[in-house]
């Protein structure tokens, strides 16, 4: 796993915890970029190769339902795991990533549901567009 | 018809048959004194017939005396001749007394034949004869005789005439009598239908006059009749219950809705002392309430409405109404009476409970997401951190593991103690730290802010103290502040300051000891047309997302606490924002029906 360490943006506002996911992903073998908010998720986004996205819902300035729609449109192919603290996002958000997850599902959870998005062929989890299929 | 006017028909009416009578009288006296003089004249005439034989039976006897004197000589039977000369004399007298028109003629014949009789023929014989000598003379005795004969014939005439008279005289007060008659009988006729007809319009007069005013009594009688019915249907028809009493509080009539809440139907209900019927106690203390009757006989005007007020009913029951009662006062401004109104507000009182609690919860609402995400977020970071632990044998970084997770769970602690005194209610007011209960919910609503894109900045004193009921207050502030997170929108900033007051002694701005809590947002402000209806209870700009209670309730709250509550645009100037200023005192007489 490490010698083929995938590279994730995390983003969110809340400083710890971003902190301890990082920890938590770098000790499963991924490289970890953050950000604490959206703007800034969005530029280090377009600017590396990201390869997948662990995206907060609610945060200041602008929510993770905005950050995700912004990716969507600048890579598609990108796998986004969705985190709130929130049960029942609306629809428009939640069919707009890969996975949607409330926070406190626990670990195992998280890293098991990215390591499936990072095992399957970009067009299989990507959620539709029109790059579907282009890699 | 005014009784002047029936006075002057009753002494018409009683007048004029009097009057009539009077008259007929009179006519009757008139008639009677014409037929009176009749008879008179019909006596006087019988008189004369009478006297008229008289003297021709005086005339024979002066005359038969004559002749036995004549033939005998002998002086007694003369004595018939003198004895008559006497009473003919004083017949002729009467006669002569007694006048009739074309007898006086025949009379004054008579009395000079009778005189010529006597000197020329009677007193010659006597003197002859008392001489010695003899009156055998034929023709002297012829001539006597014929003269007694004319004497006869006219005293004949007289008799005749005045019998004559006599007859016509009869006749004459037979006319009268019949006259007499007709004119009685016509006259009572005439009275009579005067009097009668007179009578018959008096009386027509009165009686239309007595219709009339019957009429116009029963017309009367009728709008009053209609009047009080339409007062009575009025009552009826109020949906408040109406008690009337006299003014010893007496009751005399309840309408049905008064009827209904007291349990005491009217007909028992009527003439019993109100307070009996109209049983109260103060809601809160159990203690009989000076009955609002009483309270107008003392007072005498209205007294308004008081609250908390129980109902006793007739079974013993209670209801929450309000009531209030006013003086009826009469022509001369007196109290003649009190009418007491009152209405169930049990219904109210629960819709308003009801409200109170549909408020709470969905502040609650509100803040239940909030405080998912607030907890949420530590507990994610514990759970990830507890897993790191499991695969972490390094001791420097589990040490730093376990201080982290330690610090997220003082926070989920700290969050969880907010919310649990948020809706703690307490039964009697405490101490309220203010600057305590602002940086819990500050801290509850952190998220919010942060979502919102608002930045919040306290200038909270170290220690300011009111006395009140911590989890309304907190309602109060959560409402407050959100409404300014709201309004200040994206980026926008919101100050919450907490200014200590001390108490204003000055009569004219009197105030206590306490605290203004001022809530300042940069947002548009309040429009000024909706600037009255802030408080009133289903206003809401933010359609379906608010109850439009929040500040109708706080407002609640806050007179509760003794406190003002207001909303106003930045008076600085500034150009926009708006600020609630809430006034909270240390020590304050709490209104527990204030909500």
């Amino acid at each position: 796993m490490k010698n083929n360490a995938h590279l994730v943006l995390c983003v969110d506002d809340e400083v710890v915890g971003l902190r301890v996911r990082k920890i938590l992903l770098e000790r499963a073998g991924y490289h970890v970029v953050t950000a604490v908010d959206g703007h800034s998720g969005l530029e280090i986004f377009a600017a590396q190769p990201i390869e997948a996205v662990v995206l907060d819902y609610s945060m200041p300035g602008m929510h993770g339902g905005e950050v995700a729609k912004r990716m969507r449109q600048a890579k598609p192919e990108v796998p986004i795991l969705l985190l709130s603290a929130y049960v029942g996002l609306p629809d428009e958000v939640s069919s707009l990533v890969d996975v949607y997850m409330t926070k406190g599902e626990g670990a195992p959870a998280l890293l098991d549901k990215l390591g499936n998005l990072l095992a399957l062929p970009p067009a299989s989890h990507s959620s539709g567009g029109p790059k579907d299929g282009s890699v | 018809m005014e009784l002047k006017r029936f006075k002057r028909t009753l002494l018409q009416v009683l007048i004029l048959p009097i009057v009539a009578c009077l008259v007929l009288a009179e006519v009757l006296v008139w008639q009677i004194a014409g037929s009176n003089s009749t008879v008179t004249q019909i006596e006087r005439s019988d008189r004369r017939i009478a006297l008229a034989t008289s003297i021709e039976k005086y005339v024979v006897d002066e005359e038969t005396g004559l002749r036995g004197y004549q033939v005998t000589s002998d002086p007694r039977f003369l004595l018939p001749y003198t004895s008559a000369q006497a009473p003919m004399q004083q017949a002729v007298a009467e006669l002569q007394s007694l006048p009739s028109p074309g007898q006086d003629q025949a009379l004054a014949q008579f009395v000079a034949e009778h005189r010529t009789w006597r000197q020329g023929f009677a007193e010659p014989i006597i003197a002859t004869i008392r001489a010695g000598g003899h009156a055998t003379d034929d023709d002297v005795n012829l001539t006597g005789r014929a003269r007694m004969d004319t004497m006869r014939a006219l005293l004949d005439q007289i008799a005749r005439d005045s019998e004559r008279l006599s007859a016509e005289r009869i006749r004459k007060w037979h006319r009268q009598c019949f006259l007499v008659y007709a004119v009685l009988v016509m006259l009572t006729l005439a009275v009579g239908i005067i009097i009668g007809l007179f009578t018959r319009d008096r009386l027509e007069a009165v009686n239309a006059a007595f219709r009339r005013s019957l009429d116009l009594q029963r017309r009367r009688a009728e709008e009053l009749f209609h009047s009080e019915q339409h007062l009575r249907t009025t009552l009826a028809s109020i949906g408040d219950g109406v008690i009337t009493c006299d003014a010893e509080g007496t009751v005399q009539m309840m309408n049905p809705v008064a009827q209904e809440l007291t349990g005491w139907p009217e007909s028992q209900a009527r003439g019993r002392p109100i307070a009996e019927v109209f049983h109260i106690l103060n809601e809160t203390t159990r203690q009989p309430v000076e009955n609002p009757v009483a309270k107008v006989q003392r007072l005498d005007h209205v007294v308004g409405i008081a609250n908390h007020t129980l109902l006793i009913r007739k079974d013993g029951s209670e209801i929450a109404i309000d009531d209030s009662g006013s003086p009826i006062r009469n022509e001369a401004g007196e109290l003649a009476g009190v009418v007491m109104v009152f209405r169930d507000v049990t219904m109210d009182r629960r819709t308003r409970a009801a409200l109170l609690a549909s408020e709470k919860l969905a502040v609650a609402g509100r803040l239940a997401a909030t405080i998912a995400h607030e907890i949420h977020n530590p507990l994610d970071s514990v759970g990830n951190l507890l897993y790191l632990l499991q695969h972490e044998p390094q001791q420097e970084e589990a040490r730093h593991f376990l201080e982290i997770a330690q610090t997220e769970l003082a926070r989920v602690t700290q969050i969880s103690r907010a919310m649990l005194s948020l809706y703690r209610e307490s039964r009697a007011p405490v101490p309220v730290n203010l600057r305590d209960m602002l940086d819990d919910l500050l801290l509850l609503m952190e998220s919010r802010f942060n979502s919102l894109g608002v930045h919040v900045s306290t200038e909270l004193p170290p220690e300011i103290t009111v006395d009140g009921y911590p989890a309304e207050l907190r309602q109060v502030f959560t409402n407050l502040i959100t409404n300014a997170a709201e309004a200040a929108g994206q980026g926008g900033d919101v100050t919450v300051r907490v200014i200590p007051q001390v108490p204003d002694p000055s009569p004219s701005a009197w105030r206590p000891a306490g605290a203004i809590v001022e809530i300042t947002d940069n947002g548009p402000g309040i429009a000024p047309e909706i600037q009255d209806r802030l408080f009133q209870p289903f206003f809401t700009t933010k359609g379906e997302g608010g109850t439009g209670l929040g500040l109708w309730v706080s407002q609640g709250i806050i007179r509760k606490h003794g406190g003002t509550i207001r909303l106003d645009n930045h008076a600085d100037g500034s150009g926009h924002g708006a600020i609630a200023t809430v006034f909270l005192a240390s020590k304050p007489v709490l209104d527990p029906g204030g909500d």
